[in-house]
């Protein structure tokens, strides 16, 4: 059995809420749990940088589960590897610490994980609302059930499990 | 006949400020003409929001001005109102208070001297290229950091924008068990915090002396946070209500951000100038660590700010274990107030200086009129006067990247917080000769 960590980052505004929705909805299902017996742990950030204090080194995957925009149509789904992240590394100020800068210096650090990787949906830019645009909201079902087939074929080490991210 | 030279250069991300502007410098002849911090924030209008909401409100919505200090601006509000009030707070809401202020200056200068100010000395880009090299320091400093954040969440019930502050008091009283593991964690902190002052005495230091006013609290047994009467190095000596009388705000072209000046000139307020009007204020402990130190406080050297920062972070961590060793829960966290009308006015030690605010309040408690002079606004006139005198010194014949990095070097030193939205600062050099 594997150590998984889930984790949602996200704010209580709009589509920043999807990182706290996902790791909700998983905690709220029960399924994660009751097939591992807690090796996966499910929790929820407000700003990244909490992830450099993490005692990571005893965990063998990571998955961060954030809104994202890159242009995408608003509901799409991403997976980036922790070097895919862009800007990771680079000089930044703390108004600028995102999951990007956090991963980069928790990777100076020598703290990573054995794996880790980011899991979103393309945020609606032209959304205003306290809640989540319709288009993350009808993505958000299929997202936590991926994240949650994904987390526990991790925490048994099944063959298939996401081990290379695309 | 003079022939200009433009060179304009663009720096499309200046990282390790928090804030957003423009240096603007004009040079003839090799002597700087004109000298402008451009600060293009918008204004953020929170006084006028502020304005007929319930007193009550207030400590909540003024913690929404900044993510990195939200702790001094209740403080400062919660002071003021109470003033009004004719409330005196108990000894168990001041010694809390003055825990939550140690949290937000212990987070603060961490974040400041590991992310924004150390990879200067070091010659590093940022934190995450330092930390390559320095790991164990970095290390330090995010374990005092994370410790700061601590503290505000024992109190305030999140690090970020915290809640737990109520004019009067407290809304919930830690529990023992919270306040022991909390001591166990501070008195491991004290001597990794020993050892981060003397870490940053080691940087290396430019020579660069320079005349200026500082001004900070003074309190009568303690190094100020919350109280005390504004005190300065030319000699002024009030109580923080008469602030408007010798401290006045205005409007420069350049900004949007007010420049306030002090009898008419700019002066210096945060860690440096706290330390140097309350040297006789450190605890024993620190104050061994100081004098041990081959750096002479007071100083006079802004680069020196590093150091003072580090010196408070451990004044904090010491501060805290003196107070939670002595913590009994309160059979309230806060006490009875009525509003009265009037306007009372507050100022404490936010971790970039001192911050006074006024609210004028009507008698159903609602606000009539607040004002809010946060530390960046009166360092800016300063930090015009120091890159002027800098720059001076540093040459202003070099190329322009050492100009700009220089520069930027120079601002740092006083952790300008202009806003809490992006970074960027263009450096336009306008050079000119005569022929």
């Amino acid at each position: 059995m594997k150590r998984v960590l889930v984790i949602g980052i996200g704010s209580p505004f709009g589509d920043d809420r999807l990182g706290w929705e996902a790791a909700e909805t998983l905690r709220r299902s029960g399924d994660i749990s009751a097939a591992t017996g807690g090796i996966i742990e499910i929790s929820h950030l407000d700003h990244p940088g909490s992830l450099v204090t993490m005692p990571w080194r005893d965990t063998d995957c990571v998955i961060l589960l954030d809104a994202v925009r890159s242009g995408a149509l608003p509901g799409t789904p991403h997976c980036l590897a922790a070097d895919e992240l862009a800007g990771a590394g680079l000089a930044c100020s703390s108004h600028g610490f995102g999951v990007a800068e956090a991963v980069g210096l928790i990777r100076a650090l020598g703290g990573m994980p054995s794996r880790l990787w980011v899991r979103g949906i393309e945020a609606d830019p032209s959304w205003a609302g306290m809640s989540l645009s319709p288009a993350v909201a009808s993505a958000l079902p299929a997202f936590c059930v991926a994240v949650a087939k994904e987390a526990l074929e991790l925490s048994f080490d099944h063959p298939t499990a996401n081990a290379n991210p695309a | 006949m003079t022939e200009p030279r433009h060179i304009p250069i663009t720096l499309p991300v200046l990282a390790r400020v928090e804030g957003e502007g423009t240096l603007e410098l004009r040079v003839h002849d090799g002597e700087i003409e004109d000298l402008r911090l451009r600060i293009f924030e918008p204004p953020r209008m929170f006084e006028k929001l502020l304005e007929g909401r319930d007193y009550s409100e207030v400590p909540d919505m003024v913690a929404r001005i900044c993510g990195i200090c939200p702790v001094a601006y209740q403080m400062s509000a919660v002071h003021a109102l109470e003033s009004l009030f004719g409330v005196r707070p108990t000894e168990w809401i001041r010694a809390m208070r003055r825990v939550m202020y140690c949290g937000e200056w212990i987070q603060s200068h961490s974040l400041h001297i590991h992310m924004l100010a150390a990879p200067d000395f070091l010659g590093f880009p940022g934190m995450v290229e330092m930390a390559q090299r320095h790991p164990d320091e970095v290390r330090r400093g995010l374990m005092l950091q994370a410790l700061g954040n601590d503290l505000i969440r024992l109190l305030g019930a999140r690090s970020v924008h915290p809640v737990g502050v109520r004019v009067g008091g407290f809304y919930r009283a830690p529990k023992q068990g919270e306040i022991d593991s909390l001591l166990e964690e501070l008195r491991a902190a004290l001597p990794q915090a020993e050892a981060l002052v003397r870490w940053t005495a080691s940087l290396g230091f430019p020579e660069d002396e320079q005349q200026f006013t500082c001004v900070a609290l003074r309190h009568p047994d303690e190094y100020p946070m919350n109280e005390g009467r504004l005190v300065s190095t030319q000699g002024l000596d009030i109580p923080a209500d008469l602030f408007e009388k010798h401290f006045v705000e205005h409007q420069v072209p350049h900004s949007t951000a007010l420049h306030c000046l002090h009898d008419g000139k700019p002066y210096l307020v945060g860690p440096l100038a706290r330390l140097n009007l309350n040297m006789d204020r450190l605890p024993g402990h620190v104050r061994d660590v100081v004098d041990g130190l081959r750096l002479g406080f007071p100083s006079r050297n802004m680069h020196h700010s590093i150091v003072a920062r580090a010196i408070e972070i451990m004044i904090a961590v010491h501060e805290a274990i003196r107070l939670l060793e002595s913590y009994r829960e309160p059979h309230s966290p806060n006490i009875n107030l009525r509003p009265v009308a009037g306007v009372g006015a507050g100022c404490t030690e936010a971790p970039r200086g001192i911050l006074w605010q006024r609210y004028e309040i009507d008698a159903a408690g609602k606000v009539r009129r607040a004002r809010i002079v946060p530390p960046t606004s009166q360092n800016q006139a300063r930090i015009e006067d120091d890159l002027r005198q800098s720059l001076r010194c540093f040459g202003t014949d070099r190329r322009e990247e050492e100009l700009r990095h220089h520069g930027e070097r120079v601002i740092r030193n006083y952790d300008p917080c202009i806003s809490c939205a992006t970074h960027f600062l263009d450096l336009r050099i306008n050079r000119s000769a005569s022929g």
